[in-house]
């Protein structure tokens, strides 16, 4: 070691700024989307496939102008980040997202006349490519500011039913709309179905788990075994399993007349609930396992040196404990399984899965998105929300920032 | 009262503890030590049944253990262990009145009694009761662990290791408010340890273990005068024995009565022990101390050539055998 690393050495700061390169990125990325891809297309009808649309013509120079004024006030903001230069650019971010609805509204009422009442408007690349960057926004400035779950939830629900609003009331032309409006009982039915059937597996997942869990614990030389059966259930491909099901199901219904009356069959709920449960127990199982034996040793032995009887150190100190952990199992089976329901279509089950199969045999992309983005949506939703909840249940992380002991 | 007699501890072929027979009265601040792995954990674990002892009899207040059902027993007796063990998912205060509420107390009586021990170990009540463990510092989480254990008035009090994951400052200081607990309370304690300087100071009644098997056992002032063997003079310090010894002393029990001399210069507390007095007249070079009672009052004088000849009188003999 030299002398001269004792000494400190000079630091020059010719370059005092450091640019947050994440929205610098994504920032531009956005800017050039809006001008150099196709904001919207429009469409005569269903069928016909539809015309792009570039961000003049959508929106006129003073529309164009604005996003473009936002867009930049947000890339200068991101270029010198500061705690309050991330809040201005989370409003920016905000309201952009709720302003992309009230753009379509202005497209539609520029590019669509009264007297073509069958054209459709559809969300050009540029559009997407928008929501998608904004939303990637939204998550590095959730880290950049430590915004919890639960005010991010509050703002993507805001931010959903400002959407739904918009595409309910001022948007006809909108394909979506459209599409909704054409067969709005049945989009409530099917996600009714949907909703159903995830909780109804999820449910019967969680209390399967749990026994099972338990008698793993007991029995602990089963538990090769059965994490042996459970990986395997889950590598077998989802429609295939959906199909290996059929005949023995079929044979039950016909076996057992009462089953059939219930509705039990080789093809609709029954084989669906049936594969959901199936998929969603790995994952169940080896959450709620792991969140039972991540609990503290030290602290159960203390909880045993008191003189609390098993059960009461069961219930009381190794179940809260193990809580958070296990409703993490729990969001990751719901999530998954609100996203094999819509596979679960192509048995005859029902849910959103019927209009994206549908839509993809028709060709007709709007129909395949009215399946696909309330699916995304439930997903969020379920997400965020269980996470929240996750959050709340463990107060020690929630207080205590930073620094473990 | 409890009484270990040929208490044996079997896991497998391997004795974790051997045949070791125990007596400690009522109210006795009893400690084990030795170093790590001589089953001074596993002899503690034994008393409370958190480990079944193999052989031999433990005997509680007149009944062998095996005849208590388990989790009662272990609610009379109070249990401290090294990382606490707090529960984290609950306040301080419901920590403290876990065993009366396993007691089945009324909600009221637990309060009350949450509320004395707290302010006992010095938790002010508003400022901590709602806290929890992870919001408390190492010492403020022992002293909730220690009020714990004492909140369904064990008569019985077993400690595992309970400052050992402390800072030297934090652990005095616990160290200190226990014997000053203990002197009020007289639990019989059982206290298991590896710091022989924290057993010296707080045992009456001093067990060294090895291998599973009690080395010698007595009060902390025979063992530092006779250790059987070079291991028990060696976990004693060694050379640093004669110290640990004066520090054990007292200066009143060895001071003589004020002289015809002039009163020395230096004075020192009677309460003090002969290591503070020898200290002071290292610092002061001197070899005379005045002595004086709490309101410094002269009341006897103290040489060095006295302490020499008269704290440690055994000393020489065990150094010639």
């Amino acid at each position: 070691m030299s002398l001269l690393d004792a000494l400190p050495t000079p630091q020059v700061s010719w370059r005092q700024w450091r640019p947050n390169r994440v929205l610098f990125v994504l920032f531009s990325a956005m800017l050039a989307a809006v001008w150099l891809l196709d904001v919207v297309s429009v469409a005569p009808n269903r069928i016909v496939s539809g015309e792009g649309v570039g961000l003049i013509e959508a929106m006129g120079w003073m529309g164009a102008s604005l996003v473009s004024a936002v867009i930049l006030t947000l890339l200068a903001l991101s270029l010198q980040p500061s705690r309050q230069g991330y809040q201005v650019v989370l409003v920016g971010v905000s309201l952009l997202l709720l302003l992309l609805p009230v753009g379509l509204m202005v497209a539609s009422h520029r590019l669509i006349s009264s007297d073509t009442p069958m054209a459709r408007l559809n969300m050009g690349m540029a559009y997407w490519l928008m929501l998608s960057l904004l939303l990637l926004g939204w998550i590095e400035l959730r880290l950049r500011l430590a915004l919890s779950r639960r005010r991010l939830l509050l703002m993507l629900a805001g931010v959903t039913v400002v959407w739904g609003l918009c595409v309910m009331l001022g948007l006809e032309s909108l394909a979506l709309g459209q599409e909704f409006r054409a067969r709005d009982d049945e989009f409530w039915r099917a996600l009714h179905q949907h909703v159903t059937l995830v909780s109804a597996s999820v449910a019967i997942s969680i209390v399967l788990g749990l026994s099972l869990t338990m008698l793993m614990r007991r029995y602990t030389r089963c538990q090769k075994i059965a994490f042996g059966v459970l990986n395997f259930l889950q590598t077998i491909p989802s429609i295939a399993l959906f199909g290996l099901m059929l005949g023995p199901l079929a044979w039950l219904a016909a076996k057992w007349p009462l089953l059939s009356q219930l509705g039990f069959s080789g093809i609709g709920w029954a084989p669906a609930l049936l594969a959901l449960v199936a998929y969603s127990l790995l994952p169940m199982v080896r959450n709620t396992y792991i969140a039972l034996e991540q609990v503290s040793p030290e602290t159960l032995e203390a909880a045993r040196g008191m003189g609390m009887r098993n059960r009461q150190r069961f219930i009381q100190v190794r179940l809260p404990l193990a809580l958070p952990v296990l409703l993490e199992g729990i969001r990751i089976t719901t999530v998954q399984a609100i996203g094999l329901t819509a596979v679960a279509a192509l048995i005859g089950a029902g849910g959103l899965g019927a209009f994206i199969f549908q839509g993809l045999g028709q060709a007709a992309m709007d129909m395949v998105l009215l399946g696909a983005l309330p699916i995304l949506i439930l997903a969020l939703i379920a997400d965020a929300g269980l996470g929240a909840l996750a959050d709340i249940l463990r107060p020690n992380d929630s207080v205590q920032s930073g620094d473990s002991p | 009262m409890i009484e270990l007699a040929h208490v044996t501890k079997r896991f497998g072929d391997v004795a974790a503890v051997d045949d070791i027979s125990l007596h400690i009265p009522k109210g006795t601040f009893c400690a084990l030590v030795g170093t790590s792995g001589c089953g001074k954990s596993t002899t503690l674990r034994m008393i409370n049944r958190l480990i079944e002892h193999s052989d031999g009899d433990i005997i509680l207040d007149g009944q062998p253990v095996a005849a208590y059902d388990p989790v009662k027993l272990r609610r009379r007796i109070g249990y401290v262990i090294q990382h606490t063990g707090l529960f984290p998912h609950w306040t301080v205060a419901r920590n403290i009145g876990l065993v009366p509420r396993l007691l089945k107390w009324s909600s009221a009586d637990i309060q009350a009694k949450v509320e004395e021990l707290m302010t006992l170990l010095g938790l002010p009540v508003g400022e901590f009761a709602t806290k929890y463990p992870h919001q408390l510092s190492g010492g403020q989480a022992q002293r909730v662990g220690v009020a714990r254990a004492l909140a369904a008035d064990p008569d019985i009090l077993l400690m595992d290791e309970p400052f050992g994951a402390l800072d030297p400052i934090t652990r005095e200081k616990l160290q200190d408010e226990l014997s000053r607990l203990q002197a009020r309370l007289h639990k019989t304690v059982v206290f298991v340890t590896h710091d022989m300087d924290e057993a010296l100071r707080l045992a009456d009644h001093l067990v060294v273990m090895r291998d599973g098997r009690i080395v010698q056992q007595g009060s902390p002032l025979s063992l530092l005068q006779h250790p059987n063997d070079s291991f028990v003079e060696s976990l004693l310090g060694g050379l640093e024995r004669g110290l640990k010894q004066a520090a054990l002393t007292r200066i009143k029990d060895h001071m003589s009565p004020m002289g015809p001399t002039l009163p020395a210069h230096s004075r020192i507390p009677a309460a003090f022990s002969l290591r503070q007095a020898l200290s002071m007249m290292l610092r002061d070079h001197t070899d005379r101390l005045t002595v004086v009672d709490q309101h410094d009052v002269p009341v006897g004088e103290l040489t060095l050539r006295k302490i020499v000849k008269e704290a440690q009188p055994e000393q020489g003999k065990v150094r010639e055998s």
